[in-house]
């Protein structure tokens, strides 16, 4: 079965952009537009792993990130932004991983299979 | 009550005001509008005025007006120092009725507070007590005293002073010494030391100096008037006698006893004479001489010594205590040179620190403007971000699906071209995230020689080559390492890139004056010279508008640094570029 991705951002274009790229790569899918959306979707299913942005309308990326960990911290959390500077921030290092976004895809991809396959040997 | 300047300058001595009552000569004073400012007693009765009540309130006019002494018309031009006034015999009625013979003399002196002011005497014929003799000597001296004074007030120069009190002491028309000798006192070895010398070095020389002098006429006024005098009454030779010479005060030597108490001594009236007053006098070649202590607000300056070597004319007391006079007046005159360079320096001072602290400010306004300009980059630099990634995303995806070899070339255009944006984002991103570090000591040298090796993994492909010669001087400047690593890093990439291949160029380093110059020489073989020269000039346009955004920030930066950067070129050789920063200065160190 494949993994589902939740990749939250609050770009339409990048979500469509996301989407597409990760079905290619045979990922299951699910977007959500701001923080709100994401938690009521990480609340009801199971995701292998969420793809999330900084900067969103109401409650950050950051702040989302905690909450997300608090409430299924086994799930792999990928920061992806356009902003290098929250790697200085203290709550980012709850992520596992932090990729700055570009039209370039591979970094982010490589970094959410790198943590799928971890994520596949500690179960 | 007197100030200390009313002490020390004898126009305001008590003693010589109520002293001349004694002999029947009036002294008085006008300030420069004219007022009377002070009289003694026998001025006043001469007058016809009340001491009491008209002093500071009279005005020279309104005596002028009954005695007609023709004061008043003269006033300017006796203050200017142009005229002297000096009238003999004058039979007038005073403002009191009673009929006077009047000889008068005034001159310009130093008033009260420092102002200009006329100093004056007068003499009833008739009522002077009958001391000729007496009378016309300290006549005589008093002119010389307030020429000298008036001298003195007009001079803010150390040595210009130094020379009016030597001049003053041994001109003829002076104190008629025939040379004087200057010690500035040394309170680290507690001695004096040989400074100045004025007068003749021999008899030979003594002739034909005032011969000449004699020839000249010059008045007192025009001898004092330095930068006008002829040079020839100097004599190095005579300096040459004092200078290096070194007299300790301790112990009890003559010498020592009239700076320690503050008393002139006239060596002429003194038998026994030690060993260290005595060295003095051999080493000048006299066995009398006046020696005379210089100070000022209770402070030791120095010692003045005069003798009559050439004339041997004895040395009187009177004339001692004349020179004593002078050397107050002297005292008090350099003192206030001394204020007046402290002052200066003063001025000088705070001039540098005005000019340092608008230096400063522009430099704080400069950087608010760089940090506003920072942020609001970063911000669209950010805000571009998305778009970027959508375009160059899509197009990325689309090159791998299904799609004709035109749209492929098309499609690869644009993920390039992205590539391109994304990258230069990344620069301006970088830069504004070292701009918030902050400023060190730096390694000129090691700036080049980290980032040369940066873009050398450039060159192999491009069969090009860059040489580099360091200047063997430690050069440090200030600055913020990464903001400079970037633009360097710039500079060098562009050389490598767009301006040598195929061919070679040279970076070296010198310093110049106060700054740290690289050079990097470009050497193009078998490429047109012109070609490079308008490549460079295009990189490096003056107009900000033209440059790449590259050279845009990187030349930011350095003038940011403080420093430069361009093209130097002639018709002959190939273009160098240049980047200038300046050196670590003082007030960076530590």
């Amino acid at each position: 079965m494949a993994d589902r991705i939740l990749v939250i951002d609050d770009e339409d274009s990048l979500r469509v952009l996301y989407a597409s790229e990760l079905r290619r790569e045979g990922y299951e899918v699910v977007v959500a537009a701001d923080a709100d959306q994401a938690l009521a979707l990480f609340s009801k299913g199971q995701f292998a792993l969420a793809v999330v942005d900084i900067e969103l309308p109401g409650m950050d990326g950051l702040e989302l990130i905690g909450k997300l960990k608090r409430s299924r911290p086994a799930t792999p959390l990928v920061i992806n932004s356009a902003y290098g500077t929250y790697k200085a921030d203290f709550k980012s290092w709850l992520a596992d991983g932090y990729v700055i976004k570009s039209s370039d895809l591979e970094p982010l991809k490589a970094k959410i299979k790198e943590l799928l396959t971890k994520s596949d040997k500690e179960e | 009550m007197y100030s200390a300047l009313e002490l020390q300058n004898p126009a305001y001595s008590e003693p010589l005001w109520s002293g001349l009552d004694a002999i029947g000569i009036g002294l008085f004073m006008l300030d420069s509008e004219g007022n009377l400012v002070r009289l003694n007693t026998t001025a006043a009765k001469i007058f016809g005025v009340d001491p009491n009540t008209d002093t500071g309130v009279k005005h020279i006019s309104s005596i002028d007006a009954v005695m007609s002494l023709g004061l008043q018309e003269k006033l300017q031009s006796i203050l200017g120092g142009t005229e002297k006034y000096c009238r003999h015999g004058i039979s007038c009625t005073n403002t009191s009725g009673m009929y006077k013979e009047l000889d008068i003399c005034c001159a310009a002196s130093e008033g009260f507070n420092g102002n200009a002011a006329v100093i004056g005497i007068v003499r009833d014929v008739k009522d002077a007590v009958p001391q000729p003799a007496v009378s016309a000597n300290l006549f005589e001296e008093l002119q010389i005293l307030s020429t000298v004074a008036a001298s003195l007030s007009s001079s803010w120069e150390l040595e210009q002073i130094l020379e009016v009190i030597l001049t003053g002491a041994t001109a003829s028309q002076g104190l008629g010494f025939n040379r004087a000798f200057l010690f500035f006192y040394n309170p680290a070895e507690n001695c004096l030391n040989g400074h100045l010398a004025v007068g003749p070095a021999s008899a030979e020389e003594a002739g034909y100096i005032w011969q000449d002098l004699e020839a000249k006429n010059l008045s007192l006024d025009e001898l004092l008037d330095i930068p006008k005098r002829d040079a020839s009454i100097q004599s190095s030779s005579i300096n040459s006698l004092i200078k290096g010479l070194s007299i300790s005060l301790d112990g009890d030597s003559l010498i020592s006893t009239a700076c320690k108490r503050g008393v002139w001594i006239n060596l002429e009236t003194v038998e026994d004479i030690d060993s260290v007053t005595a060295a003095l006098l051999d080493r000048l070649g006299v066995r009398k001489m006046a020696l005379v202590p210089m100070i000022s607000k209770g402070n030791l300056i120095g010692l003045l010594a005069a003798d009559s070597k050439i004339t041997g004319r004895p040395i009187s007391n009177e004339s001692v205590q004349l020179l004593q006079i002078l050397a107050n007046q002297a005292a008090v005159a350099m003192e206030r040179a001394r204020l007046y360079e402290e002052q200066i320096s003063r001025a000088s001072q705070l001039e540098e620190m005005n000019r340092l602290l608008g230096e400063s400010q522009d430099h704080i306004i400069k950087i608010e403007k760089m940090s506003i300009i920072g942020e609001l980059t970063a911000a669209i630099a950010h805000e571009l971000r998305n778009p970027l990634a959508v375009i160059g995303g899509f197009a990325n995806m689309m090159l791998k699906s299904q799609i004709t070899d035109e749209q492929r070339e098309y499609l690869n255009i644009i993920s390039s071209e992205t590539t391109r944006s994304e990258s230069v984002l990344s620069q301006v991103l970088d830069f504004h995230e070292a701009s918030k570090s902050d400023r060190r000591h730096l390694d000129f040298s090691e700036l080049i020689v980290k980032n040369l090796q940066l873009v050398r993994g450039r060159l192999r492909p491009r069969d090009t080559h860059i040489g580099i010669s360091l200047s063997p001087q430690t050069m440090k400047i200030y600055g913020n390492f990464d903001q400079l690593s970037h633009a360097f890093y710039q500079f060098f990439k562009l050389v490598v890139e767009d301006l040598i291949p195929p061919g070679s160029a040279e970076v070296r380093s010198e310093q110049r004056d106060d700054h740290a110059v690289m050079i990097i020489k470009i050497d193009a073989t078998g490429q047109d010279r012109d070609r490079v020269v308008k490549a460079m000039q295009r990189i490096f346009s003056d107009n900000k508008a033209s440059q790449r955004l590259t050279v845009l920030v990187a030349g930011e930066t350095i003038r940011y640094h403080g420093g430069n950067f361009g093209i130097w070129c002639d018709e002959n050789t190939m273009p160098s570029l240049f980047v200038e920063l300046p050196l670590l200065k003082e007030s960076q160190d530590g």
